[in-house]
């Protein structure tokens, strides 16, 4: 009888024990690394999302300002090289915790906003060029994605902050410790050289 | 001693630097017109009001018109996604929503668009919406007329009725169905903690402490589930988000 009983509080002990570790658990953010992880990586492919979309924009604005100005040579080579530079490289959701190719990547990009600045300033010189509604409407969504950019950049860095953060900090790092070993904080993005200023647009 | 006082300057100048960081504030959403600025008379006002809810009642889509006084220090783009995520103008689930942004001591106006959106408005027509409607009559100190005629042109982009028809009851359209914000997870985990106690009070010898408890828990499920039915504000936003879609302009 006593046998018995003790028997059945036992499973129901280990019944009862067994969703309250795991409430336990997602209290203490035992969840919280991979969860972060996550999201960070998901604004990483929104980051790339919008230079992929510059990319994309960037044959055409050349073909259109060719037309035009086709003696500024230099400046529209320049494009096309920084262009064919940027997607040689390839990055995907584990470039986030490579930082020689993420700083790669982050290069070739500030190189092709440089000589899009560039391009940008001189069809100033072409007033045929700049009254083209073609050209105005590549030059409305090339500003529009910069700004996306911009945007997606910004969150980028806010998740990874959020995931870097919970990766060196109790509770997470005990977590990071013992379960999540292979977890390694991403790379940020950093502003600090000049040439990564987004091409200014004026109309 | 001197440990003290390094630690007080650290806790300073980290305190300062929160409170640095987050000097952005942002108008009331007091309705889908925000006259921060008073640029509208209150009759064009009603007459947007109007139009915007009629726009929101035909194609669920939110558009909000706010003039502002100042951008504090920040660029039209960076203040205006922002303001956006922070009302969460648009539709939760399809992020269907647009501002009309008149800074005036900047002299900008931007037309910042949802993410679901920026495939049918997209930066090229907010573009030619701000060049051709907006800016020339901002140029000639005809705030009100630039702002009528740029939200019209919005509203005819996103499908909505022309400006000059008639809709139904403004307020009370678009804002049925059950309130999809409200928390469902405490309930889900109090259910489970219940059961997990009945189970645990079934188990063990002498229950009145448990079922004490439980008559608690219950008592608060009940107060709870009445305490949640409150007034609802006169518009606001659905929970839309915003990436920097758009374009913005200059006079």
């Amino acid at each position: 009888m006593s046998a018995s009983i003790a028997l059945r509080s036992r499973t129901a002990r280990i019944i009862f024990l067994f969703p309250l570790l795991s409430l336990f658990l997602t209290g203490c953010g035992f969840n919280n690394i991979p969860t972060y992880e996550e999201q960070a990586k998901a604004k990483w492919s929104d980051v790339l999302n919008q230079y992929q979309r510059r990319t994309d924009l960037i044959p055409n604005l050349v073909e259109t300002v060719k037309g035009f100005a086709q003696q500024e040579r230099s400046v529209l080579e320049a494009v096309t090289v920084a262009r064919a530079q940027a997607t040689s490289i390839k990055v995907d959701a584990s470039t986030v915790s490579d930082p020689e190719t993420f700083k790669k990547f982050q290069d070739a990009q500030a190189q092709l906003s440089g000589s899009l600045g560039r391009l940008l300033a001189i069809s100033e010189n072409y007033p045929d060029l700049k009254s083209n509604q073609n050209f105005l409407a590549l030059q409305a969504q090339l500003e529009g994605t910069e700004n996306r950019i911009t945007v997606a950049r910004h969150d980028y860095i806010e998740a990874v902050r959020q995931y870097n953060t919970e990766l060196k900090t109790f509770p997470g790092r005990i977590w990071a410790m013992i379960f999540y070993t292979s977890n390694k904080p991403m790379e940020e993005f950093t502003i600090a050289d000049s040439a990564r200023t987004a091409p200014q647009v004026k109309f | 001693m001197p440990r003290r006082f390094v630690f007080t300057v650290i806790a300073w100048i980290c305190f300062t630097g929160v409170c640095l960081g987050q000097t952005l504030t942002f108008p009331a959403l007091t309705g889908r017109v925000v006259d921060e600025a008073g640029l509208l008379s209150p009759a064009d006002r009603a007459a947007l009001t109007v139009s915007l809810a009629a726009l929101e009642a035909t194609t669920t889509d939110q558009l909000v018109v706010v003039t502002l006084k100042s951008l504090q220090g920040r660029t039209i783009e960076d203040y205006g996604y922002q303001l956006g995520r922070h009302w969460k103008i648009g539709q939760k689930d399809k992020d269907s929503g647009v501002l009309l942004i008149v800074a005036v001591s900047e002299r900008k106006v931007r037309i910042e668009v949802g993410y679901g959106l920026e495939g049918t408005l997209t930066d090229a027509e907010t573009k030619l919406i701000i060049e051709n409607l907006i800016l020339p009559r901002f140029k000639i100190g005809d705030f009100a007329g630039g702002i009528k005629a740029g939200t019209a042109a919005i509203i005819q982009a996103l499908g909505g009725a022309a400006s000059g028809t008639v809709p139904g009851p403004p307020q009370a359209q678009g804002r049925g169905g059950p309130d999809t914000n409200a928390p469902v997870w405490p309930g889900i985990v109090l259910g489970l903690a219940g059961v997990g106690l009945l189970v645990f009070c079934s188990l063990t010898p002498g229950g009145g402490v448990c079922r004490l408890i439980l008559q608690i828990l219950f008592l608060m499920a009940l107060s709870g589930r009445s305490g949640s039915s409150r007034e609802k504000p006169p518009f606001s936003g659905g929970g839309g988000s915003f990436g920097g879609g758009g374009s913005s302009g200059s006079w």
